[in-house]
């Protein structure tokens, strides 16, 4: 009965819905939509997020005063206008450290961006792995449609939360995988986040 | 580490956890109670074993949708003591695998059911041995519904596309979430905080979840990590009941985009069921439209939400 003590785990993980509620305040995240997007997709996003604040909305005016859903469409339409716009877009891109929606995934980036194969450090945190990953500009739904693991658990990786993760044979699988897509060294890396793992008891 | 029996010995057919289902909305009359019935009684087609908890304290109707007469017994006589296992006060219904436990008018109004009791219906209705309780909560954000909602492995949250219950259905996820912080709050300081964020009035200027968050770090980093963890993991499922176009289908995805964008929570968008005459024929004649309309457009969406709901899949973001 104490939510607290007794965390309901909610089901299985859901697919869909917006990318890291709350998370970013980028301006992908303001269409809702992760970095690396399609064109095809900024449109539809553009156009659903008018609609989502257009005056009288349903799902919107009890949440936001007039002022604030007035706000709200002018940041849509400063976001459309940057990366609807294929030359801002790339500058934006750039600027934020994001990859280009045609760039190819690379199993092993280039060594020149940031925390190389070299630079990892003997203790990697949730957090760490979460940087990293989003320095790749590479969504947690990506890692998990290409590894099939469930965002659920990619989540509780970067969450530190131990006592939802698996067995530690099959959590070292896991951050291999994971450390492969965001290009660090897999065995290094699951080493260096199990190291933190409360001794078995 | 050692494999357990089961990953050694050929079994049938893995048995999948008990869940326990909730369906609750904040509003009365938006047909809860038939999306409940009809839920659960697509489950028991599925092959689960299931039963149905009428915790609407409006008025116990659950039964009346499944085409049964008031059952003699209901959840009332197992709080009273007058049953004493929750066993007894199970009604069977003309669904294979699906059983009823009629509600006490009642229940979960906070001042008809005292913390002890609730804790044994919870141990009861957790003890069952079945695959999926589901439970109507009624109309109302009463702690009591709340912590049903909480519990639940699977928060069901419906609503019809109209404003008042859509902004109840706002509250209700609000309340919901306070609920849950205020649990985890670490410290009496920080208890505080999230009880103050439900008077839309209070000094922090505290008006979303979010800006509760935003508030709890500033005063106790560790503290905001916590309740961040206890955000993440409150993940509502929207149904869109009595929809009539294309527009009113979308309000499902809006819901969740503006959950996502200002309130900072994971929701997703379960499904929708169309407004359909065959459901109110169905009703006229108290038999569940399920069973007596199956061709119908509604039959085919409950059946498609049901199959999404056991998957744990959702529909897509709408753009």
């Amino acid at each position: 009965m104490d939510p607290a003590t007794d965390p309901p785990p909610n089901g299985p993980p859901i697919p869909g819905g917006e990318p890291s509620p709350g998370g970013r305040d980028d301006l992908y995240a303001v269409l809702g939509l992760e970095p690396r997007a399609s064109r095809e997709q900024v449109e539809r996003a553009y156009r659903f997020s008018l609609e989502l604040y257009r005056e009288g909305s349903l799902a919107t005016y009890s949440l936001l005063d007039p002022t604030e859903a007035e706000q709200q469409r002018l940041r849509v339409r400063e976001a459309y206008e940057v990366l609807g716009d294929e030359e801002r877009r790339r500058a934006y891109d750039e600027g934020q450290g994001f990859l280009p929606p045609d760039a190819p995934v690379l199993p092993f980036p280039a060594p020149s961006s940031a925390a190389s194969v070299a630079e990892l450090p003997a203790v990697l945190t949730g957090a760490d792995l979460r940087k990293i990953r989003e320095a790749r500009g590479l969504s947690l739904r990506h890692i998990a449609a290409v590894t099939k693991i469930g965002v659920r658990f990619l989540e509780y990786l970067e969450e530190d939360r131990f006592a939802f993760l698996p067995a530690p044979v099959y959590l070292r699988g896991f951050l291999q995988e994971y450390a492969r897509l965001v290009g660090i060294d897999p065995r290094r890396a699951a080493d260096a986040y199990m190291s933190r793992l409360p001794a078995k008891s | 580490m050692a494999l357990s029996v089961s990953e050694v010995l050929p079994v049938a057919a893995p048995r999948t956890r008990r869940q326990i289902w909730s369906i609750g909305g904040g509003k009365g009359g938006i047909g809860k109670s038939l999306l409940a019935a009809s839920v659960g009684w697509q489950l028991a087609r599925m092959g689960r074993r299931v039963v149905l908890v009428d915790a609407d304290l409006g008025g116990a109707n659950l039964h009346t949708c499944l085409g049964l007469p008031a059952p003699p017994r209901t959840l009332a006589d197992f709080i009273q003591r007058r049953a004493s296992s929750i066993e007894e006060v199970l009604t069977d219904t003309p669904a294979g695998g699906l059983r009823l436990i009629s509600g006490a008018a009642d229940l979960l109004s906070a001042a008809n059911i005292k913390h002890l009791q609730k804790v044994r219906v919870m141990k009861q209705v957790r003890a069952l041995d079945v695959d999926v309780v589901l439970i109507d909560l009624g109309a109302g954000t009463s702690y009591n519904i709340l912590d049903f909602f909480l519990l639940s492995d699977v928060s069901i949250l419906a609503v019809v596309p109209e404003p008042t219950s859509i902004e109840n259905g706002y509250r209700f996820i609000k309340s919901a979430l306070y609920r849950r912080l205020r649990a985890a709050a670490p410290t009496d300081g920080i208890r505080q905080l999230v009880e103050s964020a439900l008077d839309p009035k209070n000094p922090y200027g505290i008006r979303t979840p979010l800006d509760l968050l935003a508030r709890v770090d500033a005063e106790d980093p560790e503290a905001g990590r916590a309740l961040r963890r206890e955000v993440a993991a409150f993940q509502p499922r929207f149904v869109v009941n009595e929809v009539r176009d294309v527009a009113d289908v979308a309000i499902g995805h809006q819901l969740v985009a503006a959950c996502g964008r200002h309130l900072g929570l994971r929701a997703s968008y379960a499904g929708f069921v169309h407004h359909d005459d065959a459901v109110w024929q169905a009703v006229r004649r108290r038999r569940l439209f399920m069973s007596d309309a199956p061709t119908s457009r509604a039959a085919e969406e409950i059946r498609q939400l049901t199959r999404g709901l056991v998957k744990g899949e959702s529909l897509g973001s709408g753009y």
